[in-house]
Order: C-alpha cells, then structure tokens, then sequence
C-alpha cells in the first residue's frame, strides 16, 4: 500500500509541477505542433493491437478506458 | 467551396463568423493582405477559446487552400518553418494564415481530426478555390442529416515463436492470430459523431497448460489428453525432490535403455487448441461544445467462453487559452465466463462430462460459470509546454472484483513423503488456477512530444508506472521518432522495454509446506482424501504473472494520399526473457518466447471523396454499372483513364435445416448408414462470412485492373446424429463433440484476386465486358482442431487433423477466374447477363486436394423509380464439382463434410436487391448496394447441409 501512496504523490507533484510552469503559447505559434507526426497518438490503428496484445502477454494494465478486448486467455 | 463551408458551421451568434469575414475579405483581396492577417490574428487571440473544433477544422482546410487563390505566391513552406522570422519578407499571407489557423488546431484532444481533415483539403491543390463552389454551398442535399463520415478497415497478424529448446518438450509456443476490424464514423451533424467499430480476431496454437519439473514430465503418445502430441505430468508418485528441485528421469535422450538422470529443468507442459474466434462490436456517441468534448459508448465482446459487455463515460475539458486539456474516463466491464476446459487434466486425470465427478480431485470440474467486473477511472492532463512541446500525463485506477483466475491453466504440486516407505520420491498433483477475487491496480503515466526542428522530426517518449494489490511493478519505457518522408509518408521507429515483477502467489510449481505422508496417509490422499494435499489460498503458475523483462521495437509506415485516403502499415517484433527483469531475479527461461505482428489498414474520409467526386464532375456516375446487382462481380469498368475506384464488399451465407441427399431430405439413420464411412456420425450448421477490399485502377479507358484482397471467416456448430453408436474413441481420428460443445470457427486471409477487366463493346445502350484473371491461394488450407490420430495403424498417428475441407480459407491452388458480362439500359430500366467460371489451374494444393470447378449463368433486370435508386431481380444457376483428391495428413471422419464426394452440385437461386448511389451532399458519389439470395432449387452432391441464403452488402466510391 506505501508505493500506492507513492504513486498517487508522484502523479499529483507532476500535474502541480506542469500547471505552474507554462505560459500560454499563442494560436499562430502552434505551427510545429500542428504537425500530424506530433499528435499524442499518430498511429491509433497501431497502438490499437498493440495495447490488445501486450495486454494478452503481460500483467501491467496499459491505463485509459475500456475498449473491450475480451478474455485474451491464449 | 472551403470558405462557403466554414459559414455553414459558423452561425453569426460565434466569433467565428468575424473571423470568417476577415478571411473572406483577404482571400478576395479586398483588404491589404498584410492587415487582413493582421485582423485574422486579433480576432483569432481574442475568440480562441470560443471556436470550436469544427470551426478551426474549416478555418483550417480554408487556410490551406489559400495558395490556390492568392496566385503567385511561393509553395514552399519549408523556409518558414526554420525561419520564423521570414514569413512577413517572402510569402507573408499565406504562410501565416496558414500558421495561424493550422496551428489552432495543434490543441490537444481537437487535434488529430482536424488536421487530417486539413491535410487532405490541403493536399489537394485542385479544389482549393473560393470562389467557384460558392452555389454549391446552398444546393439542397437529399441526405443533407449526413455532414461526412469516415470508414477505416484493418488487418493484423501476431505470431508466436522462439521458445527454448528441450529434451523435454517438442511443442513450441506457436499461436497465431488474426484480426480484422472495420471502424466507420457518420457526422450527424456538425457537434454531434457517432462511431461504430467491428473486431473479430481468430487464435489457433499451443498454449501453455501448467510448468512442471521436467524430472516428472512424459512423452504422451496417445491422445487421451485431447491435445497434440505434448509432454504429460506424470500422476503420482514421481521421482523428485521438491526441496532441492532435482529429479531423476529416464535419459530422454536415449529412452530405450534404462538410464537414468538427474535434472533441474523446468519445462512448460503444452496444449493445442481448436482455432477460436472473439468477436466484438461497439458504439459511440462524441459530442463538441467549443471548450469541451464529451463521449458515451458501449460495446460487447464475444467468445465461446468469454462474453463482456461494457459502457464508458468521458469529456474533456480545455484551459488557459487551449494550452490544458483535461480528461477524464469511466467505465464498466461485466463478463461472464463459461469456460469448457480441456477434457483432459495435466495429469491425464480424465476430466470427461459424461461421466460422475472424480472425488479424489477435489477441484475436479470440466466447466465453469463465473463473473467478473471491472471499473476503471482514468483522469488525464495535457499542456503545451511552448511551441515544440507537448506533455500528457496520466493516472488510472482500476477495480477488477471477481472471477479473476485462468480456466484452464493449472498449477502443479509436490507433497512430500516418508522417505523410509518412499526413498527420493513425492506425490504430484494438479490443481486449477487460482487467484484472488479482488484486484486493485494503478497506472501513472507520464510522456513528451517534442519537436524536432532539425529533421522536422517528432520525439516521442512515455514512462508508466504500475503497481498492483498482487504484489506486481512494473515499468514501460517507450520511445518513437515520427520522421515525414515527403509526399505524404511518415516513418516511425520505435523501442519499448516492459519490466514486471511477480505475482506474490506466483510459483513454477508448489512443493507441500506438510510435514511428510506417511504411508498410510499416502493411501488416504490417492483414494481422495484432500485434506492431506495442502495447498496455499492462491496460486499461479502462469508465466504472464512471472517476473520478466521484454523489449520490443518495430516500425509504422503511414502515406496521406489524396482527396481522403490514408495507409499505414506496421511491424513490430517482441522478445520476452525472464533474465531481463529489472534488477533481476526474473523467472527461469522455460517462459521464454518471441513474437512479431505485423498490420496494414485502410483509412477513408467519405466526405473528403465525396467533394473530390462532386468538383471534379464525376458525381453521377450511376448508369450502366451502378444498377448491377450487389452480388455480381465482375460488372463494372470505369470511365476514364486515370479513375481509381475503392469498394468493399461483404458476404453472408449460412446452410443449416435438413441434410440432402441429392435434392431430396435424408433422415439420420438413413445418413449413418451411407453417409459416413465409419459408424460416428455428425451433422453440422455453417455459416461464413467473406469480407472483400476491391481496389481497381484504369490505366486505359478500354482496360481495368483489380486488386481484391479477401478476409474469410467461418463458423460450424455439430449435432450427434439420432440413431448413430456413441462414438468410440479409437474410432474418429480422436476427435469428437460432446453435448453442448460449441463447434469451430476459422478466419483469417482467404485467396487474392488480381483481374482485369476489358471493355470489347460499347454503344449508348449496350456494353460488352470481359474480365480475365487469378485468384492466388494465399489463404491457409492446412488448419487443424484439437485431437489428432490416434490410430497406430495409419500413417497420420500422432498428426493434428485437419479441419474439413469447407472451412479452410482458402483453395490451396491457383484458379482463373473468366467472365463474360453484358449491360443494357434504356430510360429507367437496365438489365443484364453474365457467364462466369472458377477453373483450378493445378490438380492438388498443399494438403493434397483441390476444390472442383464452379460454372454459373445470371441473367438480372432492375428499374429506377428515383434517379438515385434502383430495384433488381435476378435468377441465378451454378454448378461446382466435388472436392477431388483427399487430405494428405491426418483428418477427422465424423461427419459428411469430412469426405470429398460430399461437395458442390447444382442450385437454382433468385437474388432481390437495392442499390443506392448519393447523388450530392457531403456524401456525394458513394453507392450503396443490397442483395439477398434466395435458394430455390438444390441438388447436391453426396450427403450436403441445405442452404438457407445469401446476403450481399457492397459499398464503392469512384474518384
């Protein structure tokens, strides 16, 4: 349960940390980051299977919300 | 066209509105450039956070589109994008406004729809005047509800292999699996997107049951375990030593002596299963308010043993000027598991329903019915950081309560014995998987995009952290570089480490903390007595709740075409190893396997091609080959040189009800006394689904090429006939059904077509077409079931069978496939005939048999009563021959589609369709066919299920 509690610090001092210490980066200075290959997730089809999949061969649960995936019980 | 859109969506209560005037005024050169930017700049910073998605996504494509009406002006945008400071000296409009507005978009969560949207109104330099599509902004759509949709459609392939070699084990980690999915979107209105998602994935191969000593494993000759020729756990007394972990065994490597050696091997003990099939589909429900998204959804996944139904809720929400976003998810999971296991333990127990449970194995059950839920909670941050930065971090706590354990996977054990009666020896036995009813489970998530201004590259690179109430840590480190290649393509490379720990109830085996059974106490536990065989509350021995480390690294290729379409590909190759754990202490290299999985998809953006169609004058293409009836191939050709056409075709068929014998119904005893050629008798239901990608280019106006990739998918449900003897185990190539069994499925890549298509005549009225071509058998024709041959006296013992010959996916041989088609049409009525053949071009495939010929003659007619739609009827009359040749490896004899003379015949059908072709609106240009295909007269070949029908679904567009 102590690496539970260390977890939830951890997670909390890093939302803390990125909230404070941003100014706002205006419309017309987002060029770069409009990029397609800069989206969070440019290839949703690909991380897709690829979460099915780890998620059939490993213990860790790779977060987000469920999108089904059934047993994976091979 | 853009601009006229953008109004549209843009009502005059949102700022978009001022914006848009601004714009217009620029693009109409009203204005200087530079202040109408300057405007577009200020109304930008002051409305930013009230604009839409769709706003920005219109402003977007608008932006885009400027080079074509803002002449003269350089293209080349590379130059800004290293040098800010060169936007208002070279190309000063159009690069900012294309800043401007693109980058409203990099915001997170609005981003990616958007400016792919943006990307293919961009790409398309053709279509980018203002000024010209003004009056199709106010043209009446019919189906003006539907403002644009997508469709995306993916294959996948994941392949185990790389196990460790062992003397003790000659089954290797080999499963397979295929997966297909077919996702589609429908914009209801401009706030409002319903999506819809299809999977079906296919599992076949060996699995690991349990891990055991090698000192007590054996080689199982026979098939009483109900799995190909595996190792076995030997039951009972066995020469092992659970504290030091040594055993003594017969030299594996030279069995016929009596030679014994002492070992400290571990191996895995493995099964072979029947190829499955999950299937599952889902809804959504998303909705866009200017500073906020929300979605609702829910879906169902299907096995034989596994069935979940979920509902999920989420938003996100945009701050600080759209520099934050956050997210939030919940959902729900509740899955019933209705698990038949193996008919055979580990340890040869015979587990068979048939008969009284066995009281001597006290977790004795050959089924389970059990529950299970989830809830999971997911809350999620994003901010820009500056203009090359991006970070997203995460927490996700998940709640699983319930049946939590494998089914089917077993844990061995070791009590210990009186060495006096019992010198260097234990008592073994099995018990099923189990694990606590409660799990809590934590993910903390944390990654940055960066970008790259060197290589115009992007940096991606995440960290989670898990943790568990099982006792499991584990670490993810993953890494990509996305590299733009020009002309659309995008490469990325990426590498990602996994680290877990152990479960704390995980173990290889068990030794027994009693003190040792005496002899009498010995006698007590083999007779049943489960007091004496102690075990601890929870236990595993399945190796994904080891102690391992895993690294990985693969590739994605991904290509914008235009007017819409996208392509990516990928690869990826994973090597797991105990010995990779973090700090080590991972779990023996018996668990050691490899994979790769490779996938290639589709993506669509229907309203993209509907304007492609509509401004480049296509749009009523209709006439001679829309009217066609939706199961006939072969009908069209395209107009022009240079026209592409991408189509998808589905089809269902299913044959149940009476069996035939020729055209007439036979009664069961009647087939078990001429049907089969051994007394065991089964009948089967079958139904199959076909999914067809249909590609097709005209490289002239008189020749076109097709490309139709095919995805089958079959299933078939089994009865014992009435009136058939039980079927005796020696008897049926060791595979037979019990009550309630749930039958086979097969799917994956069927054959591949590569045609083309030839125009011999043409008047106003008439046309004449001609289609030569191959199927390539790339589809598999060597799938086995469970069981294998158990006969010693045939040259197959010890073989996996092979399931019958219908469900294989593909023909195995290379076939030419001629067609001769004629069109006719006058006013609203259009009619049609055709002659077409399947000839097999080599006498046997690879397992030994080849499919018989099929020649079939359709003759149809259909009439307009709208110019968009079209009713149809047709006859149709096939003939096919019987399999010749047999399987050349070992094959069940059970029922009457396990024998070549029970296929083809000659049947008499009559297909009723609809077809629909969008005429104008965002949709513009897409057709829409139906047809079902009613059975009217079948003789069949042999002993054959009767047909219950067809149904044909096909959907192209032409650009």
């Amino acid at each position: 349960m102590k690496q539970m509690d260390k977890a939830w610090f951890l997670s909390l001092f890093v939302i803390l940390i990125v909230t404070t210490a941003c100014s706002t980066v205006e419309a017309w200075e987002r060029g770069h980051l409009a990029k397609p290959h800069m989206a969070l997730d440019p290839n949703p089809m690909h991380s897709a299977s690829r979460g099915h999949i780890y998620a059939a061969r490993e213990a860790a649960s790779s977060g987000g919300s469920a999108k089904g995936g059934g047993c994976g019980c091979y | 066209m853009v601009v006229v859109a953008a109004i549209d969506c843009l009502n005059s209560s949102r700022p978009g509105n001022s914006i848009l005037e601004a714009l217009n005024a620029t693009a109409d050169g009203q204005s200087g450039i530079e202040s109408g930017i300057e405007d577009l700049k200020n109304l930008l910073h002051c409305h930013f956070d009230r604009l839409s998605s769709e706003s920005l996504a219109v402003l977007t494509k608008a932006a885009l589109a400027l080079p074509d009406i803002l002449p003269g002006l350089e293209s080349n945008n590379a130059s800004f994008n290293k040098d800010p400071g060169k936007i208002r000296s070279s190309t000063p409009a159009r690069l900012s406004l294309r800043v401007l507005t693109t980058a409203a978009l990099a915001l997170p969560g609005l981003m990616l729809p958007a400016v792919q949207a943006a990307d293919n109104a961009g790409i398309d330099p053709g279509h980018g005047s203002v000024k010209t599509h003004d009056n199709s902004l106010h043209s009446e759509s019919r189906l003006s509800l539907l403002e644009g949709g997508g469709f995306s459609f993916k294959y996948g392939h994941y392949q185990e292999f790389g196990a460790p070699k062992s003397l003790f084990r000659d089954k290797r980690n080999d499963i397979r699996v295929d997966s297909l999915q077919v996702d589609g979107n429908l914009s209801l209105s401009n706030r409002l997107t319903l999506r819809a998602g299809f999977i079906q994935d296919t599992w076949s191969g060996a699995t690991p049951l349990t891990t055991a000593p090698a000192a007590t494993v054996k080689r199982n000759p026979n098939a009483e375990t109900g799995a190909s020729a595996f190792l076995d756990l030997t039951n009972g007394l066995v020469q092992f030593d659970p504290d030091k972990g040594v055993g003594t065994t017969i030299n594996p490597s030279n069995p016929q002596t009596i030679e014994f050696v002492e070992t400290n091997e571990i191996v895995q003990v493995m099964a072979e299963a029947s190829p499955e099939t999950r299937k599952q589909g889902d809804l959504r429900f998303e909705y866009d308010w200017d500073k906020a998204t929300g979605y609702f959804g829910g879906g169902i996944s299907k096995e034989d043993d596994y069935e979940s139904r979920y509902v999920n809720l989420g938003g996100s929400m945009d701050f600080n000027r759209k520099s934050t976003t956050l997210n939030l998810g919940l959902s729900y999971t509740n899955s019933n598991i209705d698990a038949t296991r193996f008919r055979f333990r580990a340890t040869s127990v015979p587990v068979d329903p048939r008969n009284e449970p066995n009281p001597a194995f006290p977790d004795y059950s050959t089924s389970v019915h059990e529950t299970r839920r989830d809830y999971s909670a997911n809350l999620g941050l994003t901010q820009v950081l500056d203009q090359d930065s991006i970070l997203n971090a995460s927490v996700t706590y998940i709640h699983n309560w319930g049946y939590l354990s494998n089914p089917y996977k077993e844990s061995t054990f070791f009590a210990r014995l009186d060495p006096a009666s019992f010198p260097g020896q234990s008592l073994l036995f099995t018990r099923y998987d189990r694990r606590p009813e409660d799990r809590d489970l934590l993910t903390v998530r944390t990654g940055i995009v960066r970008y790259i201004d060197l290589l115009n590259a992007s940096l991606h690179f995440d960290y989670s952290f898990f943790h568990d109430s099982w006792g499991i840590d584990a670490h993810t480190f993953d890494l990509a570089w996305g590299q733009p290649l020009g002309g659309g393509w995008i490469i990325t490379p990426n590498v990602r480490y996994y680290s877990q720990s152990a479960a704390r109830f995980y173990n290889p085996f068990f030794g027994s903390t009693r003190a040792p059974l005496s002899f009498n106490e010995f006698q007590a536990a083999i007779r049943g007595d489960s007091s004496l065989l102690i075990t601890p509350d929870f236990f595993t021995s399945d190796h994904r709740l080891s102690g391992f480390g895993a690294l990985s690294g693969g590739l994605t290729l991904k290509k914008t075409f235009e007017r819409g379409i996208g392509f990516e590909a990928g690869f990826e190759i994973y090597t797991h190893r105990g010995g990779w754990k973090l700090g080590g202490k991972g779990t023996g290299r018996f668990a050691d396997f490899d994979f790769w999985q490779a996938f290639a998809g589709l993506n669509v953006d229907l309203a993209a091609f509907g304007k492609a169609v509509a401004t480049s004058g296509h749009g009523g293409h209709g006439g001679h080959s829309g009217n066609a009836p939706a199961g006939i191939l072969f009908s069209h050709v395209l107009e022009n040189a240079g026209e592409f056409m991408v189509g998808y075709r589905y089809m269902y068929g299913r044959r149940a009800g009476d069996t035939l014998a020729g055209s007439r119904p036979a009664g069961d005893l009647f087939i078990v006394n001429n049907g089969c050629e051994v007394r065991a008798c089964q009948l089967t239901a079958e139904t199959m689904n076909m999914h067809m990608l249909n590609i097709m280019y005209a490289p002239t106006d008189w020749m076109n090429l097709m490309l139709m990739p095919q995805f089958m998918d079959m299933n078939m449900s089994l009865r014992q006939l009435a009136g058939a003897p039980p079927p005796a185990a020696d008897a049926n190539g060791g595979h037979f059904h019990t009550a309630g069994s749930a039958g086979h499925a097969t799917s994956g890549v069927g054959d591949t077509g590569l045609f083309s298509m030839f125009r011999l005549f043409r008047s106003p009225d008439h046309q004449l077409l001609l289609g030569l071509g191959v199927t390539a058998p790339t589809g598999a024709v060597n799938i086995t079931i469970e069981g294998m041959e158990v006969n010693r006296n045939d040259p197959h013992f010890g073989q996996p069978l092979l399931i019958h010959y219908g469900m294989q996916l593909g023909s195995g041989t290379w076939d030419f496939v001629p067609s001769l088609t004629y069109l006719g049409q006058l006013d609203q009525w259009a009619w049609g005939a055709q002659l077409n053949s399947v000839v097999r071009l080599q006498d046997k495939n690879s397992s030994g048999f080849a499919f018989g010929d099929e020649f079939q003659a359709t003759a149809w007619g259909s009439y307009s009563p709208l110019d968009w739609l079209s009713m149809s009827l047709r006859g149709i009359y096939t003939v096919q021959g019987s399999v010749r040749g047999r399987y050349n490896g070992a094959s069940p004899n059970s029922a009457p589609v396990d024998f070549p003379a029970n296929y083809g015949g000659r049947f008499w059908d009559l297909g009723m369709g609809l077809n629909a072709t969008l005429p104008s609106g965002p949709l513009a240009g897409n057709s829409i066919g139906f047809e079902w295909v009613q059975p009217l007269v079948t003789d069949v070949n042999g002993f054959q299920l009767d047909r219950e029908g067809s149904l044909f679904l096909n959907w192209s567009v032409t650009f």
